[in-house]
């Protein structure tokens, strides 16, 4: 499963890629070790797709930057048990994923009656464009949907990422993932 | 794959466009930060852990390679930080901090373990956890780490991700422990990240030399405000962003009103004894503009630009913003116009041209305003000068007002090009004003600049006070321009005056020459602004000249002979619409000369405290032989009427002052003294070694 699955950074062109991913690596294997220098470029390197990651399931910038920050502190300890099956930034997307649910688990029990699910606020849409309205939009009606699916969804149509791929994230087979999109569109059939 | 199933398909792809915001670099820093401080603290443990590695050698290698710890303090310090925080230290009596490296270190690594075990429980009132950082950075010996870090190393595999949300209130007193001493002493005196235009002082001119003083007005006050804040939050101000004429002309003083709009504006002379300095004389000139009666007030045009971007979504912006906004508007009369066009965050027009008498729509628009993103908003600026083109009153006041907190991202990316813009819209007419908020991002050398051109003034709004301020109070004076391009040219008569120097408008000089060009652009005068210019004079023969006499002499020939004069006043202006200024020529008379401070009227007494206070505050060369103490109570004792308060406030700012920076008797305190800037900045040496 060597590098086979390397998702697109956001601040990374298709050219780059693999360059990027193997800078990563080898940062990675640095940290480890205990290298500070090489955990603080890596860090340095990665903390824009966290925050990005972190945004767009959040759909707020302040959460995004408190959850991303969380995800730089929960590196330190966390790349230890990195272990090079998966490309670097699909595990770190699942770490970001993690905090977000976290977040939002413990946003829910402190405050009841605030709908934390409602995961994107119409006003902070950043950027204002009526592309990005609709999406908003259809987000809402995705985020009724049950963990798993509303999760499948925003990887595969959201991420553009294949079902492979999405697995990977999510932690479960394939075949999983297909059939959590599989359940969510005929939720949503007719909704949208 | 039927039709539905493909609109489904369709509508879900659609997500691929939800966009994310940019992070912001201070955040960006603050999580860097945090982690390299989780970091540590984990490789901290690690020996302890899986048997040793010797972790003195590691912190060698950590201080040779990563990241300086003067960086990471420094991005630390970029946030406001209270001082109190700091002074909930009551554990004096720790260990002396003789590791260098290593106990900062260990200091930052306690900080997080403290974060880490005290976030683990329900979360922590925010001082409780500083108070406590503090004490554990204090108490650390070099032993102490191992024994924490065993606590901490208990599960070492498992050991819990921190949770803790380093907010950035919470974040920084670990810059204060980062110190290792959490004294007043130790705590960041200076705040970094806003930018302000570096001048030197005025310094003393030899008046058979340089006879000519010219300079243009300046009716701005964001420099009080700005500092004023700072101080109310346990900060020194940076010295450039004490601009001494902006303190003075932060009070209203009282000065006689001209009474017709002939002369838009009189001027009050005075000559007093200096406070600190028994030896010289103040020359104060005092400009006051024309007042017009309510019943010619001109209906107003204005057309509001605000700055919406992701960084305007704290407390003491957008908001208060709002509420300033929604404040102006009451002022407004039934035919005045306003319009509302926003950029970056979300671009573009929010309000078409609306008549005041429509309240409600106004402040609805307003009030739906929200901050996020940082999408460029590629016509900010053009958008609003278009609109107030479209609804322009002629007669009237025409005016764009700019709000930002430092982001100029309105369409016009080159300083200059953005300039001569704001320029040629004023040639046509409409002027622009300038709105600061906030903290940390300010720009202040651009805001100042572009208000200057664009014939309008900069504020700085801390507070929804300020904002009735400049706003409702001086409403007026901000909104309705009586002149323009004032110019004032001192000319000194040698044979009465030796020395002289302009204390403040360094950043407004003008060449000699400029006086008489009406090309030269110079400052603005609102309805019932007052104005006010200081010089510290030294009169002929008084022994208080810093310059010795030439050996050889000099050849003075003064073509009048004029033994009753200090010196010659001129004054340019245009009216607000024209081309060609008019001259105003007075005077200044022996006989203005008071023998004793005591019988100067209250406004001169004060501005002089205020010149007294700026002059310490930014570390002149001049004005240091008075203490804080003799300026409070020279401001105390000249407050007056003080009918809104501002002089109570002053006095306030001046004890405040005192306490973050000391007398030179009591061990008065730098830029040099603040552990948390890098020092090569103020001082030119190279940066202490890490």
């Amino acid at each position: 499963m060597n590098g086979s699955l390397v998702l697109t950074p956001q601040f990374t062109d298709t050219g780059t890629r693999s360059a990027a991913s193997a800078h990563n690596n080898a940062l990675v294997d640095r940290a480890k070790a205990g290298d500070r220098l090489a955990f603080s470029q890596l860090i340095e390197a990665n903390y824009d797709f966290i925050f990005r990651t972190a945004c767009k399931w959040t759909g707020k910038k302040s959460d995004a930057e408190d959850i991303a920050q969380e995800v730089c502190i929960k590196l330190a300890t966390a790349i230890q048990s990195f272990d090079g099956r998966s490309a670097f930034t699909s595990w770190l997307y699942r770490v970001t994923l993690n905090m977000v649910r976290d977040m939002q688990r413990s946003s829910v029990r402190k405050a009841k009656n605030v709908d934390a699910f409602a995961l994107v606020h119409p006003e902070d849409d950043p950027g204002g464009q009526e592309e990005a309205t609709t999406a908003h939009q259809i987000w809402e009606r995705v985020s009724t949907l049950p963990d798993k699916q509303r999760e499948a969804i925003m990887l595969v149509y959201g991420e553009d990422m294949n079902h492979v791929e999405a697995a990977e994230i999510m932690g479960c087979k394939e075949a999983t993932v297909s059939w959590h999109i599989h359940e969510a569109k005929k939720t949503l059939r007719g909704l949208l | 794959m039927n039709e539905d199933e493909k609109m489904t398909d369709e509508a879900l792809y659609s997500l691929k466009s939800l966009r994310a915001a940019q992070p912001s670099p201070e955040a960006k820093k603050l999580a860097l930060n945090a982690a390299m401080v989780a970091f540590d603290a984990v490789q901290a443990s690690k020996p302890k852990a899986r048997a040793k590695q010797g972790w003195l050698s590691r912190w060698t290698l950590g201080a040779g390679l990563g990241v300086p710890a003067a960086t990471a303090v420094a991005a630390l310090v970029l946030l406001p930080m209270g001082t109190q925080m700091v002074a909930t230290r009551n554990n004096l009596d720790g260990p002396p901090n003789d590791v260098q490296v290593a106990t900062t270190e260990i200091a930052r690594e306690e900080a997080t373990v403290t974060t880490l075990s005290t976030l683990e429980a329900p979360k922590p009132e925010q001082e409780v956890a500083a108070a406590k950082m503090a004490d554990d950075s204090v108490a650390l010996g070099e032993a102490a780490p191992v024994t924490q870090a065993d606590q901490l190393m208990a599960a070492p595999e498992a050991m819990p991700a921190p949770t803790g949300r380093m907010t950035l209130r919470q974040a920084a007193p670990s810059a204060a422990a980062d110190m290792a001493g959490g004294s007043l002493a130790q705590a960041p005196l200076y705040v970094e990240g806003d930018t302000f235009k570096s001048f030197d002082e005025n310094r003393v001119k030899i008046t058979s030399e340089e006879p000519v003083s010219t300079f243009s007005i300046d009716v701005d006050t964001a420099s009080y405000t700005y500092v004023r804040s700072l101080l109310q939050d346990g900060y020194l101000p940076d010295p450039d962003a004490v601009r001494l004429e902006e303190l003075i002309n932060y009070f209203p003083y009282d000065y006689k009103a001209p009474a017709t709009i002939d002369t838009p504006f009189s001027s009050t002379m005075s000559v007093i004894p200096t406070p600190w300095n028994p030896k010289t004389e103040l020359l104060q000139i005092g400009l006051k503009g024309y007042v017009p009666p309510k019943e010619d007030r001109q209906p107003q045009n204005l057309t509001f630009l605000l700055d919406t971007s992701g960084s305007m979504d704290e407390p003491n912006k957008l908001p208060l913003l709002k509420r300033s906004f929604a404040l102006l508007v009451d002022q407004l009369l039934p035919e005045d116009t306003v319009s509302i066009v926003v950029y970056a965050g979300s671009a573009g027009v929010v309000l078409e041209p609306t008549k005041a008498s429509e309240r409600t729509k106004i402040l609805g628009a307003l009030d739906k305003l929200g901050a996020g993103g940082s999408t460029a908003g590629a016509e900010g600026i053009a958008l609003a000068y278009r609109l107030a083109a479209e609804s322009k009153i002629e007669n009237g006041v025409n005016r764009v007002i700019l709000a930002t907190d430092g982001d100029f991202n309105v369409g016009i990316d080159d300083p200059e090009d953005l300039k001569t813009y704001i320029k040629t819209q004023r040639d046509q007419g409409i002027f622009l004003s300038v709105l600061g908020f906030g903290r940390g991002n300010l720009d202040d050398a651009l805001m100042q600049s572009l208000a200057q051109n664009g014939n309008g003034n900069a504020a700085y709004i801390d507070s929804f006070r300020e904002a009735q301020k400049v706003l409702v109070e001086e409403g007026g004076a901000n909104l309705v321009t009586i002149a323009k391009d004032v110019k004032i040219q001192v000319e000194f008569n040698p044979a009465a005056v030796s020395e002289y120097r302009l204390i403040g408008y360094e950043t407004r000089a003008l060449n000699r020459e400029d006086f008489n060009n009406d090309a030269v652009d110079a400052g603005e005068i609102g309805a019932g602004h007052t104005v006010t210019a200081l010089y510290e004079i030294t009169p002929a023969g008084s022994g208080g000249e810093l310059n010795d006499p030439l050996r050889y002499g000099s050849v003075t020939s003064n073509e009048v002979a004029a033994d009753d004069e200090i010196g010659f006043l001129k004054l340019r202006y245009k009216a607000p619409l024209g081309d060609i200024s008019k001259l105003i020529e007075l005077p200044i008379g022996k006989d203005l000369a008071l023998a004793d401070i005591s019988e100067a009227g209250n406004d001169q007494r004060f501005a002089a405290a205020v010149a007294a206070f700026g002059q310490k505050l930014k570390g002149s060369a001049y004005g240091e032989t008075m203490s804080w103490d003799e300026v409070a109570d020279l401001a105390n004792g000249s407050k007056g009427d003080d009918v809104n308060g501002y002089r109570a406030e002053f006095v306030q700012m001046v004890k405040l002052a005192a306490l973050l920076n000391p007398d030179r008797s009591g061990g008065g305190r730098s830029k040099a003294d603040d552990p948390n800037l890098t020092q090569e900045r103020s001082l030119g040496a190279p940066p202490p070694r890490k």
